[in-house]
């Protein structure tokens, strides 16, 4: 069964954009402003150590949440530029939480050592995907940046490289914001 | 490699591609236009299986959605000149005999519910499948499970439609096959 899902995981991955022969334009980096910047609901979520994290405590911070889970390819391919984007970003008035829908310890922690980077930025646990169903999130990995007052100010669908220097800009410009 | 043919059609400026993969075996049609393209790649019953079995599915229940004719859809608003809507109960899946709906996760879920699949199960079911309702902003995009209710092996069109501001675009990926049965 194992076998079975990887070889399905390689499927997935297959038919993501990139593959050679379908026409492939450059993906776009950017996220698109929210509608009405509604303030994100809180959240206490336990990370890999169990130490719970509430959204609230990053106000005066602006913060990246992501939702993801290991099953799915984009939300896959884009941790570790999660990873890029935070080593840069870190320390800075910024925060970043990455939400993983449903799933235990068990299977996480194994699929981060497939990454081959070492994720340094909180990984949360929402196990009986409650949390999600407080976020305008319909499919999956959807990610929001919200500003230092808590209110979401942009929204991607879908996976994004998120060390782009677009994006990046995008990110600093809110910093910057005070 | 995988055999790549590319159709384009000057007059309305759609380009269609196919390819198959000589390790796996895997078909994928592709279809482009106006800065919009969806992406069909077949799903074989075995790995659907597999999929939903590690989810938490019993075999059975598993076995049920592996032979509905799964397929690994990619929609991706790239550049098209405002908001992507979508609803997936406006496409049909055409055949020689019929047209009808796909099979969307709303079907699928009372009839989970009705053989007691877990609900951790269930959820995961749900955020697998391509979203039956969204709005994609330029740049936005994903991917998900359809599924066809057709038998291994039986071929189709999927005729699709959606908005892109106020304008309707609708399209057709033709002669696309159900993978075969690997179980």
């Amino acid at each position: 069964m194992i076998a079975k899902c990887r070889a399905l995981f390689v499927l997935l991955a297959w038919l993501l954009p990139t593959e050679p022969g379908f026409a492939a334009d450059a993906p776009s980096q950017i996220m698109t402003p929210m509608p009405g910047r509604p303030v994100a609901r809180d959240f206490a979520l336990p990370d890999m150590d169990k130490k719970i994290h509430h959204l609230n405590d990053a106000r005066g911070k602006v913060a990246l949440v992501n939702f993801w889970a290991t099953w799915c390819p984009p939300c896959r391919r884009e941790l570790p530029s999660m990873q890029r984007a935070w080593v840069q970003l870190r320390g800075d008035g910024f925060a970043m939480y990455a939400i993983n829908l449903g799933e235990d310890e068990e299977t996480i922690f194994p699929f981060i050592l497939t990454t081959g980077v070492e994720l340094t930025f909180p990984i949360l646990l929402d196990r009986q995907a409650e949390v999600i169903k407080g976020w305008p999130v319909i499919a999956i990995p959807t990610t929001f940046l919200l500003d230092r007052d808590g209110r979401i100010v942009y929204r991607a669908v879908g996976g994004r490289e998120w060390d782009d220097p677009q994006l990046l800009r995008q990110f600093r410009e809110l910093m910057d914001n005070k | 490699m995988a055999l790549a043919l590319a159709f384009t059609s000057a007059a309305s400026a759609v380009e269609t591609s196919y390819i198959k993969d000589p390790e796996t075996g895997i078909e994928s049609w592709e279809w482009r236009e106006d800065g919009v393209s969806l992406r069909l790649g077949q799903i074989t019953p075995g790995l659907a299986r597999g999929f939903y079995l590690a989810r938490g599915f019993d075999a059975n229940s598993a076995d049920l959605f592996a032979v509905n004719c799964a397929f690994m859809a990619i929609l991706r608003n790239e550049s098209a000149p405002g908001k992507l809507r979508f609803n997936l109960a406006d496409w049909r899946v055409v055949t020689s005999k019929w047209a009808r709906p796909m099979k969307l996760d709303n079907d699928w879920q009372k009839i989970w519910q009705r053989r007691g699949v877990p609900q951790a199960a269930r959820t995961a079911f749900h955020w697998a499948q391509l979203p039956t309702e969204h709005v994609y902003e330029p740049g936005d995009w994903n991917m998900g499970m359809l599924s066809m209710g057709l038998k291994p092996g039986e071929r189709f069109d999927l005729h699709f439609r959606w908005q892109v501001n106020e304008h309707k675009q609708s399209g057709v990926l033709t002669n696309v096959r159900c993978a075969v049965d690997d179980r």
